[in-house]
């Protein structure tokens, strides 16, 4: 059976784009839910005047949620599922995400320690063999996370970001951008953490 | 027909590592030293690696492990599955290279529903049974279904709320929730027959050997993916049975200082897995001294042989059943640099060890981290809490109350996380953090263990401490610390600070001074060197001599 995946609308995009990323700037949101710039700001200031989102100004200031917006997205990203009718897909997809989840973190960890005479070192980098070696275990994982995600996309659209981003940020990585792996904001390890606080949102699950 | 697949754990096996596993062979050491060790018998590596090719048990395996587990009922006077007095058995995972967490293991295989009855009868205590059988169908499902342990607590926890109070309804319903979950999952139930629950436990174990997880694992570390895994199968012993039950990990030296007094965990009216989770508060093992006095000595006894056996420090897990001291595993090592120093100049002192052998124990890399530096204990101090130190150092950096929140603030600079507890879920976090703290655990707990493997500064088990993720604070006394907070955490004192104390550089111990002069001796060169020049100079004179490096005895990780 197919069917045409769940489209959602801009602002609820927005909204639960911030409950997943934590406080951000237009630019990261943009790159969240693939809405241009200007819009997603537009909305950030429509959610404003609702009194859904705040911002806060500084270095480490930017858009979040207020408790209001936090709420609100809980009740409409939960209805907007059962409209969906993906109830059972997400709940399945969830619980293949926690079996892959545990691979991630394995590999997170060799790409920042390498074994070296029976302990853990930093891993410096200086070894393009060794760290070949732990990007073919992210390429081998990611072909798994990608049928998961598209998975998700067939019954809920919002979910295709997050095949675009993964194998962007793999990409970027497999080109020598090393920080696309665990340290940038648009690497693998966030954009997989973002994914993983999506499914526990979506589903009403609380963390831990 | 002579066994071929199957190796009892006696005195008398002679395969080594390489067949039945590390953990299987400290197993048949511990026998030779006429120690006390659960039942059992392993299967050899060479099963999974049949299993491996063929997708199926080996011919013949079938009926090897009929005869063993007979054996067994004769030698625990038990049944497999009951009725009557019923036997359990633990089915472990264990190659000759240790791959920490990456295999199954499994609890309570053969009690079934018939069986856990057989057991509440037999102990008079039906919570008890039901709590057994519930971790049997736990290990299940993770194992054979692939049930996520975070899906797992779920259910366990959704149960909790239809019935709570922790009670024997609270278990019956928990257990009726993971039946459920493992016939969705799986392509069936758990069978209900004792000797087809072997087999696929045993199954599941070989399977875990080529799991995503464990061969990327092994593409890392460069193992071989040809070795397969030993099964170590024994008859259970439960540290939970009663109040004179428990379990722990105790180390012949306190592997932070190399001081020889015993060191390590107890918990009491626990099984196992409960003391490596660092979920529950610990004891010092000298606490058993006075509780089960029998067991304190039979646990001393067994640290003063199997040190004489690997000739160096090592480490114990142990359970008790009703005051019956059992041990489960040894393994030599797991000392920080401080204590590597330090043990290898008291086992040449005690005769254990030649000077010669002492100077190969100890890498250049223990010798950097054996100075390492402490906060300065006088003048103004801001001492948040105290705890176990499990790994030396100094760390200051900012607090992160989670793993994911540790790796997102790292790049800002050092982070010091503080959890309740850890698992190795928390890899990425752990790896991320400068210095570690966690409130609840001890030496032994996954925090530790981390800590100690990479070196970083820890404290473990400040009780003081609360950790609400949720809110991203630490609370501690009246206070309470928001995430991004500068802290200093002193692994050596177990101390967590305030801010950013002065720190002073460990003076120089007489132990150190003693291993370099030895140094000095072979390599005969002056003491107006650095240390680690002084100490590689004396291995570089020793190893060229052939003088074997330590590194390759039996179990060393």
């Amino acid at each position: 059976m197919t069917r045409t995946p769940y489209p959602t609308g801009d602002d609820l995009l927005v909204l639960h784009a911030l409950r997943c990323v934590g406080s951000a700037g237009p630019a990261r949101l943009s790159e969240a839910t693939g809405l241009p710039g200007p819009d997603v700001e537009s909305v950030l200031i429509d959610l404003a005047v609702a009194g859904l989102t705040t911002y806060s100004p500084g270095d480490f200031g930017g858009w979040g949620l207020t408790e209001a917006g936090r709420a609100a997205d809980a009740e409409r990203i939960s209805r907007e599922l059962d409209a969906a009718g993906a109830r059972t897909a997400v709940t399945e997809a969830y619980e293949d995400f926690l079996v892959l989840n545990p691979e991630l973190l394995d590999l997170c960890t060799a790409w920042q320690l390498r074994p070296a005479g029976g302990v853990l070192v930093p891993n410096d980098h200086t070894d393009p063999a060794y760290d070949s070696r732990v990007l073919d275990g992210f390429t081998d994982l990611h072909r798994r996370a990608d049928v998961l995600c598209a998975d998700l996309s067939a019954v809920l659209l919002r979910f295709r970001r997050y095949r675009v981003r993964l194998a962007g940020a793999l990409a970027r990585a497999g080109s020598g951008a090393g920080e696309y792996v665990t340290d940038d904001m648009e690497s693998y390890h966030i954009v997989w953490f973002q994914l993983h606080e999506d499914l526990l949102a979506t589903l009403g699950i609380p963390r831990h | 027909m002579p066994t071929t697949w199957i190796h009892p754990l006696s005195a008398e096996t002679e395969e080594g590592a390489d067949v039945l596993g590390g953990k299987g062979h400290g197993l048949v050491v511990l026998r030779r030293l006429g120690l006390p060790v659960p039942p059992g018998f392993v299967i050899g590596t060479g099963a999974c690696r049949a299993f491996l090719r063929d997708g199926r048990l080996p011919d013949g395996l079938g009926a090897e492990l009929a005869a063993a587990v007979r054996d067994l009922e004769a030698a625990t006077r038990r049944r497999f599955g009951g009725p009557g007095r019923p036997l359990a058995v633990s089915v472990r995972s264990g190659g000759s290279v240790s791959m920490p967490g990456m295999m199954n293991t499994l609890l309570n295989v053969g009690l079934t529903a018939e069986a856990a009855a057989g057991l509440a009868a037999e102990t008079g205590d039906a919570r008890f049974a039901l709590d057994a059988r519930l971790r049997s169908l736990s290990g299940f499902a993770s194992a054979v279904a692939g049930v996520a342990p975070e899906q797992l607590d779920a259910v366990v926890r959704e149960a909790a709320g239809r019935a709570p109070g922790g009670g024997r309804r609270h278990l019956a319903g928990a257990i009726r929730s993971v039946e459920a979950l493992i016939r969705a999952r799986a392509a069936g139930p758990v069978p209900g027959d004792a000797t087809r629950q072997l087999e696929l436990a045993v199954g599941a174990v070989f399977s875990s050997w080529d799991t995503p997880r464990a061969r990327t694992y092994r593409e890392l570390h460069g193992i071989p993916h040809d070795l397969g895994t030993a099964v170590t199968v024994q008859a259970m012993v439960f540290g939970n049975r009663d109040e004179r039950s428990g379990t722990g990990v105790v180390f012949s030296r306190d592997p932070t200082t190399g001081e020889n007094v015993p060191f390590g965990d107890v918990l009491f009216g626990r099984q196992g897995e409960d003391v490596v989770s660092g979920r529950w508060a610990t004891r010092p093992p000298a606490e058993l001294a006075g509780r089960e006095p029998a067991v304190w000595a039979g646990l001393v006894e067994a640290l003063d042989r199997v040190e004489g056996h690997y000739r160096d420090a090592c480490q114990v897990e142990f359970t008790f059943e009703a005051g019956e001291l059992w041990l489960l595993q040894v393994r030599p090592g797991g000392l920080s640099g401080r204590a590597a120093v330090r043990v290898a100049v008291d086992l040449a002192d005690e005769g254990l060890i030649g000077r010669r052998e002492a100077l190969l124990r100890v890498s250049p890399r223990q010798l950097r981290q054996a100075r390492t530096p402490r906060t300065e204990t006088t003048g103004t101090r801001d001492l948040l809490a105290r705890g176990l130190g499990a790994c030396p150092g100094v760390a200051t950096g900012r607090v992160a109350t989670t793993a994911d929140g540790a790796v997102r603030m790292a790049a800002g600079g050092p982070v010091i996380l503080v959890r309740p507890h850890t698992s190795p879920l928390d890899m990425h976090g752990l790896a991320a953090s400068a210095g570690i703290v966690t409130s609840c655990g001890g030496p032994a707990s996954h925090a530790a263990v981390v800590a100690r493997a990479m070196g970083r500064p820890a404290v473990v088990g400040a009780a003081d401490l609360t950790v609400d993720a949720a809110a991203g604070c630490v609370r501690v006394g009246g206070r309470t610390i928001p995430e991004g907070t500068l802290v200093t955490v002193d692994g050596t004192g177990g101390e967590v600070l305030a801010g950013r104390p002065r720190i002073v550089t460990a003076p120089v111990g007489p132990h150190l001074d003693r291993l370099l002069g030895w140094a000095d001796e072979i390599s005969g060169g002056g003491p107006d060197r650095g240390d680690e020049e002084r100490l590689t100079a004396a291995r570089a004179v020793l190893l060229n001599r052939g003088g074997a490096p330590p590194d390759g005895r039996d179990g060393h990780r």
